[in-house]
């Protein structure tokens, strides 16, 4: 008997057995429904597009999502922490920005002669630094974060202008180039830093109580200041790494590009659908790090699809948007059918 | 207990104002530090060149965030609606047509959104943004690929012209259009019982529905009107510019979501408001005129737009919370 309550309490899949639990019926569709269509768009490029299923292309794929996949992490935190009410709840829109920025300060310490140690500290550090300013702006001021972080955006983008003057700075140094190249399956190094960083922060997200409180703050904000949990420092902290993890999307864009480049800007709203998209792939359809990863690799696959199967790419932003909506629909037609 | 209620008015009046004194600031400022600016020809200039289509976009956005929802699609009708009109008059249709063409393109961008929001149920944010990636495709497929689509110079018609560059007893065309949009949409949400609907379900959604008021319908309504409003900015800009460029619009987007929360500084309760924007899109309109004045580099110039509006973000704020409102 015990050892069937105990069973129950586990957020397993046979939960969807249970008749009492029609919500989760409905989410583990949805939720088995969108790795559905995952499956089975690559199924039929795996078919219909030469190469789509080699280690070397799937590895590609990783290596390319790597950027926008640590940007997007980097939002699924403030998601996480700030709500699901995007207007007054949890959103970063200066992690595009953040990522121009830092890249730039890599790239010009680069071409001013330090060692990538020091770049790559300042890149850090540039990412923190954003990071900290929105943190002030959204817990300190009280400014609404959609508001507060795109002012900061502007401010970014702007300072990335006077330091590169709208111009490429190239850069590249033996740990660019190491970072840039295949291993020997012909699988990038940056598909090994995404699954490795999507694992640390997924272990540190979903599997301390640091995660389970970060859930707390942005769900039920009265009721995690009622338990005592500091939620301003929370808050702070989620904008804090977010920033941290514009900064390291810095470093990996200066690598995969060799060099800083202009129009940071155009990542901004791809990285929000994606980390928006990525609420899909969890089990309680609420922002997870492991579903934006996924969410980040199926828009990855399917650029790819698209570019091997010679369809026009300016298709792939209004697939991206008709997802997007199926999805969300889909997700609140079936929660209309719960209540 | 009534000392501190007069303790507060104070602060409550200097949050309420806080934009106002901004404008000021940042007015006496550029004319104390760019020769140029304090002239009718560069004020004008700032009405004209930087106040006008965003003050319509703004407005759009406005209407979105009033009834609790966000529009990131304006763009996408204001592009709609250009498309519409410029490939309309290339193609020799009388001008009139092709204006109903474009409104029709901007209000129909809007009633997809109004579906997502109000028939299914999906947040504005995600419905819009959805909008936003659909119209961006839908765009470039149109032109091959992103191509801009010209107007010979000479081959516009007359009244095509007259939108953009005519004047009306010295009034620039464009600016009285922008005054117009303003004017009704402030009768709108002051005088019309349908817009104090919407405000109210922009602050209290659950009370509108016991009230027995067709909640879904308002909200359909808003956003028709929001694209709308938004697809005669796009009007404004083709008859400008004489040119289609493919998701051009998205350029007002942020712009105008910030002069609108910036305008919500301005309503004792923190509410988006048809004045307040306005204050806000004026703010923005002059900085972005008044740095380029000082002869600042280029580069520095998003720097200090960027931060002015930060600080004036912060101050408000900051007095805001000051008085607990």
């Amino acid at each position: 008997m015990s050892a069937d309550v105990q069973f129950a309490s586990l957020p397993a899949i046979a939960d969807s057995d249970a008749p009492k639990s029609r919500g989760n019926l409905a989410a583990a569709a949805l939720r088995f429904g969108s790795l559905l269509v995952f499956a089975s768009i690559f199924v039929v490029f795996s078919l219909t597009a030469p190469y789509f299923f080699t280690v070397g292309n799937i590895g590609n794929v990783l290596g390319q999502s790597a950027i926008a996949g640590v940007l997007a992490i980097g939002l699924t935190i403030v998601l996480i922490a700030g709500g699901s009410n995007v207007v007054t709840g949890g959103i970063d829109l200066s992690l595009a920005a953040n990522m121009g920025l830092s890249a730039a300060v890599y790239a010009s310490l680069i071409q001013l002669g330090y060692g990538d140690a020091t770049a790559a500290a300042g890149a850090i550090l540039t990412g923190f630094a954003i990071g900290a300013v929105n943190a002030a702006a959204v817990v300190l001021a009280g400014i609404v974060p959609l508001l507060a972080t795109l002012a900061v955006m502007n401010v970014v983008a702007g300072l990335e202008l006077v330091l590169t003057e709208n111009t490429v700075v190239p850069a590249s140094t033996d740990v660019l180039s190491a970072i840039s190249t295949s291993d020997s399956f012909g699988v990038p190094i940056l598909a090994y830093i995404l699954i490795g960083f999507t694992a640390i922060v997924a272990a540190i997200i979903q599997y301390t109580p640091l995660g389970l409180r970060l859930y707390a703050v942005g769900d039920f904000p009265d009721a995690a200041r009622a338990a005592g949990l500091p939620l301003k420092r929370l808050v702070a902290g989620a904008f804090i790494a977010s920033g941290l993890c514009g900064g390291l999307a810095g470093i990996l864009s200066v690598s995969y590009l060799s060099g800083s480049t202009t129009g940071s800007g155009e990542m901004l709203l791809p990285v929000v659908v994606t980390a928006l998209l990525g609420s899909v792939f969890s089990r309680r359809l609420v922002p997870t790090v492991t579903g934006t990863l996924i969410s980040a690799l199926f828009v990855g696959f399917l650029v790819n699809g698209f570019q091997l199967l010679n369809l026009p790419s300016t298709l792939v932003s209004g697939v991206q948007g008709l997802l997007i909506l199926m999805v969300v629909s889909a997700t609140t037609l079936l929660r209309k059918g719960e209540i | 207990m009534s000392a501190s209620i007069s303790a507060g008015r104070p602060l409550a009046s200097l949050s309420r104002y806080g934009l106002i004194l901004a404008l000021i600031a940042v007015f006496s400022i550029f004319s104390a530090a760019a020769p140029t600016f304090l002239t009718p020809g560069n004020l004008q200039s700032i009405l004209v060149n930087n106040f006008t289509l965003l003050a319509i976009v703004s407005i759009a956005m406005t209407l979105a965030v009033s009834a609790g929802g966000i529009d990131l699609s304006v763009g996408t009708a204001v592009d709609f609606a250009s498309f519409a009109f410029v490939s309309l008059v290339l193609a020799g249709q009388p001008v009139a047509l092709a204006l109903l063409a474009a409104l029709l393109a901007g209000a129909l961008v809007g009633a997809f959104n109004a579906i997502l929001i109000s028939a299914i149920g999906v947040s504005p944010f995600l419905a819009t943004l959805g909008t936003l990636f659909i119209g961006r495709s839908i765009q470039q497929l149109l032109t091959n690929g992103g191509n801009p689509v010209y107007l010979p110079p000479n081959g516009v018609p007359y009244a095509f012209r007259f939108l953009g560059h005519g004047t009306i007893a010295g009034l620039p065309v464009p600016l009285l259009i922008a005054a117009v949009v303003i004017a009704s949409v402030a009768v709108l949400y002051s005088q019309m019982r349908f817009g104090r609907v919407v405000l109210s379900i922009g602050i209290q959604p659950s009370v509108v529905r016991y009230s027995g008021i067709a909640l879904g319908r308002d909200v359909a309504v808003i956003f028709v009107l929001a694209g709308t409003v938004a697809a005669i900015a796009g009007i404004i800009l083709t008859s400008t510019v004489t040119v289609y460029i493919p998701s051009s619009g998205n350029a007002f987007l942020l712009n105008a979501i910030g002069a609108t929360f910036i305008g919500t500084t301005f309503s004792p309760l923190g509410r988006p408001n048809v004045a307040g924007t306005v204050l806000g899109v004026l703010l923005l309109s002059i900085v972005s005129n008044g740095l380029l004045l000082t002869g600042l580099n280029f580069y520095w110039q998003q720097v200090g737009t960027g931060s002015l509006i930060f600080a004036v973000l912060a101050f408000s704020f900051i007095n805001q919370k000051a008085v607990g409102a």
